[in-house]
């Protein structure tokens, strides 16, 4: 009994900075900041009022941005999800070199910083870029544009999410016991069948967790909206910056993270269900 | 025994370490006291460059006064800087910033602090060549003297464009003729696109009225109908509106032909020329209204440690010696009138060799650029 209760004791002493920290440093800065847009000078007086909110989406170019970091947000999410999907059940069900190979290629992206990424990004995809000679030499002329616009975002998120989703991912399907798919498959079921009766299902945890923490990242992504987005509609994260740096309007800048904080806050929401689904599975 | 000894061995290398560090630490104010005159200095790295290698060298030769050069790349911390000489204006202090040069908002920052010597022929001989009527001065309450400059200027390319436009509402008027030859970079990215900007805003609204210190967000009501004209031309820029992101880009596209005219910097378009990168049929040609230009601006605190020093090294930089390799290093303009300049000088720059228009005040700036980004970029088409 003494010594649970020492336990306990030496346990909270261990968790408290963190705590304190996220606190201090995370909880009550965020709840000052999402107050502070709420705060109104109105003749003379402070009151509280959703003005800022109201003037941000009368802004036809904030509106717009919301919608546009939404849209490539997901679009990355879904690219990076089927890839990496495809790359994890295939370095989970093969053996032999190839896969090795690509098992040690594949997390590459990771050690890469995401400037040298994004400028790399830029220099294959521009007008005069390597793609472009590439299509040249096979006789297209009129290359899309591909950079400096919502696909050149998204190419870029994919390419730099694909390792930690395929890591995430490939755990999960680790977690699978070849027994599992063996007896699907001695009942007669084929490899779609198998997949979608028996792999999808019992991988679903590291799914919803790679999705939800791939959108929170995505969402929330600077250095390449801002190096390979164009000049408008840009993502919020660039949006905020501007407004704080070069427009000196720090207000709008905050309400605009605020609003970030509620989309973030539901992949957040379906992390946690995610996360609670499996410690429940677990016991 | 031989343990002993190792560590004996290990304290005397750490003694050495020590001492040297020392040594070091020691040194470092020690040379401090021995310069004469300690300049802080922010720009791009070809300002460092033309002081270090050029100006420096060659006012120690002269005056055999030793400088110091404190450098801020890209005017990183400038505001930090006004802040320390107001610090110590106010406890009584000597402040080490013996000459100080920046963006002139940062000058008028301090001027109500009285942190500032007011610079006339008097102290500054050379000073009497300046045109106090320059932007830089104006913009800095009168406290901060131009040494260099440089403005946006059109480019276009003779090869196209046999009769180049003389105005600004001609420009227009070619864009609209001529579309998808012309662009402007994002005026956050680039002080070449943010010309096109202030120069459409002046067309509805006088330039002194937001190029001085006063802020009243009210006036920016003025601009609506310019950002509405920037906002129908878009469907004639480049690549159906596609504004470059900075000045490169710009002279990039003209470089390969893409677009066949553009506001670029007089100083990048002169050494773009100069290097071979642009090809030799862009000309440079200001147009009336002038587009807006300005630079940075010295000035030099009252309680500066050594003020008859800095003030000697701000009329050495105004002689035309001096003024002649900053104009030729930076391709800009000098501080002082072109009237005073070698006649060799004026000729090279003959095309773009007249003034500008004044930069709108830092805030007025920030709301510009908000604005294009909101009614112009962002809008849609």
């Amino acid at each position: 009994m003494r010594s649970t209760t020492r336990e306990g004791v030496t346990g909270l002493a261990l968790v408290l900075p963190p705590f304190f920290l996220l606190i201090f440093f995370i909880l009550v800065p965020a709840a000052q900041a999402v107050l502070e847009t709420l705060r109104v000078e109105r003749s003379g007086q402070i009151v509280y009022s959703l003005a800022r909110y109201v003037e941000m989406f009368h802004t036809i170019s904030l509106r717009r941005s919301v919608g546009f970091t939404v849209m490539v947000t997901l679009a990355s999410v879904a690219v990076t999800f089927v890839l990496a999907y495809a790359l994890a059940l295939y370095l989970r069900f093969s053996r032999g070199w190839v896969s090795t190979l690509l098992g040690a290629l594949f997390i590459i992206p990771l050690f890469i910083p995401t400037v040298i990424a994004s400028f790399a990004m830029v220099t294959f995809l521009e007008h005069h870029g390597y793609i472009a000679t590439l299509l040249h030499y096979v006789g297209v002329e009129d290359t899309p544009s591909l950079v400096f616009n919502a696909t050149g975002i998204v190419l870029t998120e994919v390419w730099a999410s694909i390792p930690f989703a395929t890591l995430v991912l490939l755990a999960g399907l680790q977690g699978i016991d070849d027994a599992l798919i063996d007896s699907a498959r001695d009942v007669g079921a084929g490899a779609l069948r198998t997949f979608l009766a028996v792999v999808l299902p019992l991988n679903a945890v590291a799914t919803i967790i790679t999705m939800s923490l791939l959108f929170i990242g995505i969402l929330g992504s600077f250095t390449i909206p801002y190096l390979v987005g164009g000049n408008a509609p840009q993502m919020m994260s660039v949006v905020m910056t501007n407004y704080f740096t070069n427009y000196l309007r720090p207000d709008i800048s905050v309400s605009l993270a605020a609003l970030s904080f509620v989309i973030a806050g539901l992949a957040g929401a379906a992390y946690v269900a995610g996360v609670s689904r499996r410690e429940r599975g677990a016991v | 025994m031989r343990k002993r000894l190792r560590i004996v061995h290990w304290t005397t290398v750490l003694i050495a370490v020590v001492f040297v560090f020392a040594l070091g630490w020691y040194g470092i104010p020690a040379r401090g006291q021995m310069a004469g005159v300690t300049l802080y200095i922010s720009g791009d790295t070809n300002i460092q460059e033309m002081f270090d290698k050029d100006l420096l060298p060659l006012f120690e030769r002269e005056t055999s006064v030793k400088t110091k050069m404190v450098f801020l790349e890209h005017g990183q911390g400038a505001e930090a800087i006004v802040a320390k000489i107001i610090a110590a204006k106010r406890t009584g202090q000597q402040t080490d910033v013996d000459l100080y040069e920046t963006q002139p908002t940062f000058i008028a920052a301090g001027a109500s602090e009285g942190i500032w010597t007011k610079i006339t022929k008097d102290n500054v001989a050379n000073a009497s060549k300046v045109d106090y009527n320059r932007p830089e001065v104006l913009v800095s309450n009168g406290f901060g003297i131009p040494y260099r400059g440089s403005s946006v200027v059109l480019a276009y390319n003779s090869k196209y464009v046999k009769t180049p436009p003389r105005t600004y509402d001609e420009i227009l008027a070619w864009i609209k003729q001529n579309p998808g030859k012309f662009t402007y970079c994002d005026p956050q990215t680039c002080g070449s696109g943010a010309a096109f900007l202030y120069v459409a805003l002046y067309k509805y609204a006088k330039a002194e009225d937001f190029s001085g210190l006063t802020y009243d967000q009210a006036k920016t009501a003025a601009w609506e109908p310019a950002l509405q004209l920037l906002r129908s031309l878009k469907p004639n820029i480049y690549n159906n509106g596609f504004y470059p992101n900075g000045n490169v880009a710009v002279l990039q596209l003209l470089g390969r032909e893409n677009i066949y005219m553009a506001p670029v910097w007089s100083d990048q378009g002169v050494s773009y020329l100069d290097q071979g990168l642009l090809p030799k049929d862009i000309k440079l040609v200001q147009v009336t209204p002038p587009f807006t230009g300005g630079d940075s601006a010295i000035a030099i605190p009252v309680h500066a440690e050594h003020q008859a020093s800095g003030l000697m090294f701000l009329n050495w930089l105004l002689t035309s010696k001096a003024q002649t390799i900053v104009v030729n290093k930076l391709a800009g303009y000098p501080g002082i009138d072109w009237k005073y300049m070698p006649k060799d000088v004026r000729d090279k720059f003959a095309g773009i060799a007249q003034n500008f228009s004044p930069l709108p005040n830092a805030k007025y700036q920030a709301d510009a650029k908000r604005l294009w980004q909101e009614k112009v970029a962002g809008s849609g088409q």
